[in-house]
């Protein structure tokens, strides 16, 4: 199993580059560039030169991608245009709000998918399957900032100025106005709240087909020859269920683990967005209107070495659930 | 199984739950140098000036807008609104500012001398101002900020002010230590860049190299002001943080009243009302038209509105054959119903504009008649009579030799307002016979296609532009200035070139009203752009705040007056 993770680790390093590379050159050959957007009136043109020099648009873009090769493989990710701070810091700021949503989305996404397709199946026909398979199609066929501003609408602005509901939910940001004057477990409860809103937007459409997927998979397990033992020999539903059917059923939902990351990754981009998360989808969005090459490089690295970690922890979590599967 | 489900939720609700220090400060070296001094002052004056006993004091304000303060608080290389309103009323100070009716009155120069042949001022500066880590501000840091924003390598984005200064360090002269003395040549309104220009501590930037400037850690990461109120962090795309300064001059108004100041980051609009509404923030800074009025109806919030200095433009390219005559261009602008389409995208928070002259300046002529108007019979006119006809039938005009009047009108993604104006001009001109395709550009790739003199082929691109009080079209319509970015229309009007000469020497305003008028009355001749309009700036402000005071000078323009009203703290 170690060498297996070593020899996907490092046939991650190719690929990792490879992308890199890609975006690279796909940024350089967009037109436009970082000096065109500090142009201000009167500035001279030696001025701007040394601008471009200075940011080091000078030189052709295969030198530029020779250098810049040779940093990054050394650490060192460059200096933010549009931030003024080296790209590592940026990230360092960025990243971990991003990984803190997503991985709630994940978390919340999964739970519920696997609950509510668990249920499904075990009722299934019934007016509770049909209604839930009704009500996740809803969401499972809604584009996500529809949902994100609905919300905004429905369990923020309403809930708050119009229902009076006692518990309402703050429409951005990752912390109140109140967030400094509270003790820890009040500041946990203040950045829980702040969650809800980003994090039901980006789970919602997620739990959908989780729950999909669970149903049927759940279905074809119920119906095998050792669930039916289990029955046989009288143990209580909720033992065949839970014991034996949900962990065999669980099998293939862990790829979707691995198949998933990436599309909360681009979901962030919008829902960042949407609910102010200073977050890394929305600063590498905004890198690339800035044209901070830099940034994008360093994002889009990162993003592509975090995917590319998921599918190897989806591959790895398949081998512990799953004992016929070896890869030695 | 079991143990990887408990690991699952372990991780997801640690994650959830995570607490990170959000007011984390900045880790560079600079920063690390500046923060002790920082925090040792402010504590200082906080203990020997404690806060008057008046409930107006105390509170947070929070501030909602959808951009960053994306160039910080370095005023010599900072071009966005944002940031130099931030500069002049926030964390900074300027040699002087403006009244309600742009007449300068003393800040951080208490008084100054204009020399008898306008070819210096002497400002005399008050003694009683510190940096926030307790330097004394002086005539020093005035120098090195004037030095530094006339030196070409710091890329001064205003750079044009200082074209009747002398220039760099043969151009200030420090006599004592709080006054100093600036030379320049007579022109016009001398002492408006001094109202945007904030002075910069010279102890912490004298030593950067100019080029180095822009990306130095200062802008936005540990700014140092010495203004009504006190850098605290700043988490980028999200929050700049301020406290108010117990130590600024009294009769400048002395500490400001309310103890916070939150400017958040929140992009997308929906958000920003509906934190407004829920009381997340206390001002939304710009809303759209169709937002403004929501929350004029609503009895917990008000609407600034006030009359500003940007305008929305068409601007075409006369170096393309079929735009180079003016009698097109005239019957472009003719042929544009432009009052219904300022009413239809503006809804009322704003007026048509004839040229770049802001209405409440000094130099608008209102008595001016429009020769623009929208008249698509006399743009027809005018079309017939430069040789343009509909020749075969197919509802579009060509000339002699059979090529179409056809252009292109180019926009920038994401922007409604311009797209709208691009597809009314189509629908519009199509009716006199010119065909117009809005194409829309991705912003960079916009910027360099029109501002780049060899990449230049554009028909028509909606723009906008900002003036400040000094007036200055120079950069716009000046023929030697052709091959620079700003040329857009590519205008050679020696009548144009003599007057933005003439005006830009003219010290005397009635003497330039004059020359303004003819001016107005030739760039409507000319029609370089077809003018849009100036577009009112909107604000939504919770009504708990008190005292705000906004107009042509900018949204933060009384920033340290404002104060809550203690009942709704």
């Amino acid at each position: 199993m170690i060498r297996f993770v070593l020899r996907r680790l490092l046939g991650a390093i190719p690929l990792v580059m490879g992308v890199a590379s890609i975006i690279f050159f796909l940024v350089n050959a967009a037109p436009g560039d970082p000096a065109a957007l500090m142009i201000s009136p009167g500035m001279d043109q030696a001025v701007m030169d040394q601008m471009r020099t200075n940011l080091g648009l000078d030189e052709p873009v295969h030198v530029r991608y020779v250098k810049w090769v040779g940093s990054m493989l050394t650490g060192d990710f460059g200096y933010s245009i549009s931030h003024r701070r080296p790209v590592i810091d940026v990230i360092g700021d960025m990243l971990p709000n991003t990984l803190v949503l997503s991985l709630c989305a994940l978390f919340v996404a999964f739970f519920f998918g696997i609950v509510l397709g668990t249920i499904q199946a075990v009722r299934q026909y019934s007016v509770l399957d049909s209604a839930l398979s009704v009500v996740l199609l809803f969401f499972y066929s809604m584009p996500s900032f529809w949902l994100a501003l609905m919300l905004i609408l429905t369990l923020s602005l309403f809930a708050r100025n119009v229902w009076e509901w006692p518990i309402w939910f703050p429409a951005s940001g990752i912390t109140g106005r109140e967030y400094l004057d509270l003790g820890t477990l009040g500041r946990l409860g203040n950045r829980i709240r702040h969650l809800v809103l980003p994090t039901l937007s980006l789970s919602l459409v997620l739990t959908a087909g989780i729950a999909r997927y669970m149903r049927g998979s759940m279905l074809e397990v119920i119906r095998q020859d050792f669930v039916r033992t289990a029955h046989a020999k009288g143990l209580p539903e909720h033992v065949v269920i839970f014991k034996h059917a949900l962990r065999n059923a669980l099998i293939p939902i862990i790829t979707l683990v691995g198949l998933y990351i990436p599309v909360l990754f681009s979901g962030t981009v919008f829902i960042e967005t949407i609910f102010a998360w200073p977050g890394m989808g929305r600063t590498l969005y905004d890198a690339i209107f800035q044209r901070d090459y830099p940034l994008i490089m360093a994002g889009s690295f990162f993003f592509a070495m975090i995917v590319v970690l998921a599918n190897l922890i989806a591959d790895v979590l398949y081998a512990v659930v799953d004992p016929r599967i070896r890869y030695d | 199984m079991k143990r990887i489900l408990t690991l699952a939720t372990v991780i997801g609700a640690g994650a959830c739950g995570g607490d990170s220090e959000q007011l984390a400060r900045a880790a560079d070296p600079f920063c690390q140098a500046v923060w002790p001094a920082v925090d040792a002052y402010t504590a200082e004056v906080a203990a020997a000036n404690p806060v008057p006993d008046d409930p107006r004091y105390g509170g947070t304000i929070i501030v909602g807008s959808i951009g960053e303060i994306a160039d910080g608080m370095n005023s010599a290389v900072a071009s966005d609104y944002t940031a130099t309103q931030h500069q002049q009323f926030v964390n900074l100070m300027t040699l002087l500012d403006y009244d309600e009716n742009a007449v300068p009155r003393p800040y951080l120069a208490k008084s100054w001398d204009i020399a008898d042949d306008n070819t210096s001022i002497t400002f005399h500066l008050r003694d009683d101002v510190r940096w926030h880590d307790g330097e004394q501000t002086d005539a020093h840091d005035v120098a090195f900020t004037y030095i530094t924003v006339t030196n070409p390598e710091t890329a001064f984005p205003n750079a044009a002010w200082w074209d009747h200064y002398v220039k760099g360090p043969e151009g200030v002269e420090v006599i004592d230590d709080f006054t100093v003395r600036i030379g320049l040549r007579p022109h016009a309104e001398f002492l408006d860049p001094f109202r945007v220009l904030a002075i910069l501590p010279e102890h912490l930037l004298g030593d950067v190299p100019a080029a180095d400037l822009k990306q130095h850690p200062y802008s936005t990461q540990c700014p140092v002001g010495n203004g009504p109120f006190v850098f605290v962090s700043h988490a980028t795309q999200d929050r700049w943080t301020f406290a108010a300064n117990p130590a600024f001059p009294s009769d400048l108004g002395g500490r400001p009243f309310i103890d916070r100041y939150v400017y958040r980051v929140i992009p997308e609009q929906t958000t920003l009302m509906t934190e407004l509404l829920t009381e997340g923030i206390d001002v939304y800074i710009q809303p759209r038209a169709d937002q403004a009025d929501q929350i004029k109806e609503d009895p917990n919030f008000d609407l600034m509105q006030f009359t500003f200095r940007d305008y929305v433009f068409v601007a075409w390219n006369s170096r393309k054959p079929h735009l180079s005559d003016s009698r097109v261009r005239r019957a472009l602008t003719m042929g544009t119903d432009r009052e219904s389409i300022v009413e239809a995208i503006l809804q009322g928070y704003g007026s048509v504009a004839n040229g770049g002259v802001p209405p409440f300046h000094w130099a608008f002529d209102a008595e001016l008649p429009v020769t623009v108007g929208y008249d698509p019979e006399a743009a027809s006119a005018l079309l017939e009579d430069a040789g343009w006809t509909d020749r075969d039938g197919d509802g579009i005009r060509e000339n002699a030799d059979g090529v179409r009047l056809e252009f292109s009108v180019k926009y920038n993604s994401g922007n409604q307002q311009r797209r709208d104006i691009a597809e009314i001009m189509q629908a519009q001109l199509q009716k006199i016979g010119v065909a117009v395709t809005p194409q829309v550009v991705e912003w960079a790739t916009l910027l360099q296609q029109i501002n780049t003199p060899e990449l230049r082929d554009f028909d028509g691109v909606v723009m906008g532009w900002v003036v400040e009080f000094k007036l200055d079209d120079m950069d716009l319509f000046h023929s030697e200035r052709i091959d620079q970015p700003f040329a857009w229309s590519g205008t050679q009007n020696s009548e144009i070139d003599a007057l933005l000469e003439a005006m830009s020497e003219t010290a005397d305003r009635e003497a330039a009203m004059e020359m303004w008028t003819r001016y107005q009355q030739v760039v409507m001749e000319e029609q370089p752009y077809t003018y849009f309009y100036f577009r009112d700036r909107l604000d939504g402000i919770n009504k708990r705040i008190r005292g705000v005071e906004m107009d042509a000078r900018g949204d933060w323009v009384n920033f340290r007056e404002w104060y809550i009203d203690p009942s709704g703290r």
